[in-house]
């Protein structure tokens, strides 16, 4: 009997160890950016480059964002609902860019877009995205796309689809089915997948370095800003710059949360 | 009117076989069986859910079988409600009228009809998930009906409510179909729910349509022992039939027993357990079965108690508790197990 009230002392403690120095170590590596870069961010906001930066984050981050909703919610709709041919499929290659790292992403874009006759017929009619502000976003976009589509995915299959097909008994065709009943339950879910998808867009590097380039005053987010900045040794205005994207991070996390809503639960056995 | 023909219908391993079915205008028809028989697959064919594998579905003269679910004028009430729970009671209800753009003066008279009729007149301003579930069903009852549908659909309505929302909820759906004479097919597990309800029933065991016929005929003559089982017989054993005049004898093992049937060979017989009177003594009488037993079990059953009897083969035996003192039952006596030929059901 006490050995086991022992050993159960035990396997706490440990458990509250690593989550103590997991903790302990996130904590200090973010809580030492942010001591660093929040003295001189004042004055590093003033200036024209990192105000650039903001500008041009914010910008590529929204449309990006914007693009792949309206990509993601048919398809997510679609791949969840309908029985499209070779679903399973089209969902693996979706999901590829999540597992990939962001530089091969970048280089296949870069291929894509600057040396095959596709590329290069968008570019004719205006549409370069090879070192350009459009490179940012389409490298956003491709990151974030395979995101948004599984937020949006486990959002629609955890509504029932007889509610749609109710409303169809009703007389709603699928369309009105799915703007009257569905789009309004997914709502949370949907706002939800854009926090996240508009979070890691905005702090979306290796994919757009690729593609866009790291030029100052053109392509600078606020990633390449940081990136920038300190490969010329200026850690004031490289620790701003990490400052305001952890800002962003923190508060997109904590919107996330609370859409998303508390599903763990704490054991009660003692 | 509503048409059924040859329907089959494959999913995944279970399968719907040869459904041929009609029910008349106005008609409140029950589909009763098992769970996994099948029931809800043959609303959701004719919702258009699904299309059958083959074979067709006509509502009204129309064959609807490739038309889509908003074409077919059916409302569905599903055994767990689906309210929508982004709209409050109101919107659920007005729903279909708000579709059809219906002026607000008869959207309201409607609404207010309906409501008084199902008594929910007071929820309207709630929102679904405030509700209990008889409200819920209600309400989900209301939103069907107020579009005036050809066809009502119900899955299971009285399955998922407390037994006195219940026992409320039952006397509704007859008075309801009374004022609206809506052809009605609903579907249940629970053969008492479909003996009060229906004009006919329908009995379905694993993808097929057994037995239809009103309660009475169902109840009365099952044609397989699946049905019969099913409806709570007790006493089913095989025998033969064993001459061949108007009442016959039919052999069960070492027992034989008089009844009336045009079957000859092998057949089943059923018995139902309240149609057989015990005496202690032995007295001539018009019952044509008079078989001598002794009391093996006594089971008690509420307001009942059930007799197990060895009469040659094992007879249950319904009797109240108050005849169980009064003639002074114990286990182990000699008692007289009587019944007529018309109780003894052979198929």
């Amino acid at each position: 009997m006490n050995s086991k009230v022992i050993s159960n002392s035990i396997f706490r403690c440990i458990i509250y160890v690593i989550v103590f120095i997991l903790f302990i170590f996130m904590l200090s590596a973010l809580a030492n950016i942010i001591w660093k870069g929040v003295g001189g961010l004042v004055q590093s906001i003033a200036s024209q480059e990192i105000q650039f930066a903001i500008r041009l984050s914010l910008l590529t981050s929204v449309t990006s964002t914007l693009i792949c909703l309206v990509f993601a919610l048919p398809v997510a709709y679609g791949l969840e609902r309908f029985k499209i041919p070779g679903r399973k499929l089209i969902n693996v290659i979706l999901n590829i860019p999540l597992a990939l790292p962001p530089l091969v992403s970048g280089v296949a874009l870069l291929l894509l877009f600057a040396s095959t006759p596709f590329g290069a017929k968008l570019a004719e009619h205006g549409l370069r995205f090879v070192f350009s502000v459009n490179g940012i976003i389409l490298a956003q976009f491709f990151i974030i796309t395979p995101y948004m589509v599984r937020v949006l995915k486990s959002t629609f299959a955890d509504i029932d689809p007889r509610l749609e097909f109710v409303a169809r008994t009703l007389g709603c065709s699928q369309w009105q089915a799915f703007y009257k009943i569905t789009l309004p339950i997914a709502k949370n879910g949907i706002i939800a997948g854009l926090v996240i998808s508009w979070s890691r867009a905005i702090g979306e590097f290796g994919c757009a370095l690729m593609i866009a380039g790291a030029t100052r005053m053109v392509t600078e987010t606020l990633p390449v800003a940081l990136y920038l900045n300190m490969s010329i040794g200026n850690l004031e205005m490289a620790m701003a710059s990490a400052t305001c994207l952890i800002i962003i991070s923190i508060i997109s996390l904590f919107i996330f949360e609370i859409l998303e809503g508390n599903h763990s639960r704490i054991s009660r056995i003692n | 009117m509503i048409n059924i023909r040859n329907v089959y219908k494959q999913l995944g391993d279970f399968s719907l076989k040869n459904i041929n079915l009609s029910i008349d205008d106005n008609e409140y028809y029950v589909l009763v069986g098992p769970t996994g028989a099948g029931k809800t697959v043959i609303l959701e064919i004719i919702s258009g859910m699904y299309k059958p594998d083959s074979g067709n579905v006509w509502i009204n003269g129309r064959n609807v079988t490739s038309e889509y679910p908003e074409e077919r004028h059916i409302g569905f009430v599903y055994q767990d409600y689906m309210l929508f729970p982004n709209l409050d009671v109101r919107e659920n209800i007005t729903f279909a009228l708000k579709l059809q753009k219906i002026p607000q003066k008869s959207m309201n008279e409607k609404l207010e009809e309906i409501t008084a009729m199902l008594n929910i007149k007071d929820l309207l301003e709630r929102h679904p998930a405030t509700l209990s579930g008889g409200e819920q069903q209600r309400v989900a009852l209301a939103r069907a009906l107020i579009a005036e549908p050809k066809v009502l659909l119900l899955d299971e309505p009285l399955s998922a409510l407390d037994p006195q929302s219940k026992e409320l909820f039952q006397q509704d759906l007859k008075s309801i179909h009374h004022k609206t004479k809506t052809t009605t097919i609903h579907i249940t597990h629970d053969f008492n729910e479909a003996y009060i309800l229906a004009d006919r029933i329908g009995v379905m065991c694993s993808g097929e349509l057994v037995q239809t016929g009103t309660p009475f005929e169902v109840f009365q003559r099952p044609t397989s022992q699946f049905v019969a089982e099913f409806l709570g017989m007790e006493n089913i054993y095989s025998g033969e039939v064993v001459n061949g005049s108007k009442v016959q004898l039919i052999r069960i093992g070492s027992v034989s027993i008089s009844g009336i049937t045009n079957l000859k060979g092998k057949v089943r017989v059923a018995i139902r357990p309240e149609d057989i009177i015990i005496s202690r003594e032995k007295f001539s009488s018009s019952a044509r079965n008079t078989l001598n037993s002794r009391i093996i079990k006594i089971v008690s059953q509420g307001p009942f108690v059930k007799l197990i009897l060895d009469a040659g083969i094992t007879l249950a035996v319904l009797v109240t508790k108050q005849a169980l003192e009064e003639m002074d039952l114990k286990v182990g006596q000699s008692v007289w197990a009587i019944f007529k030929s018309t109780a003894v059901h052979i198929f």
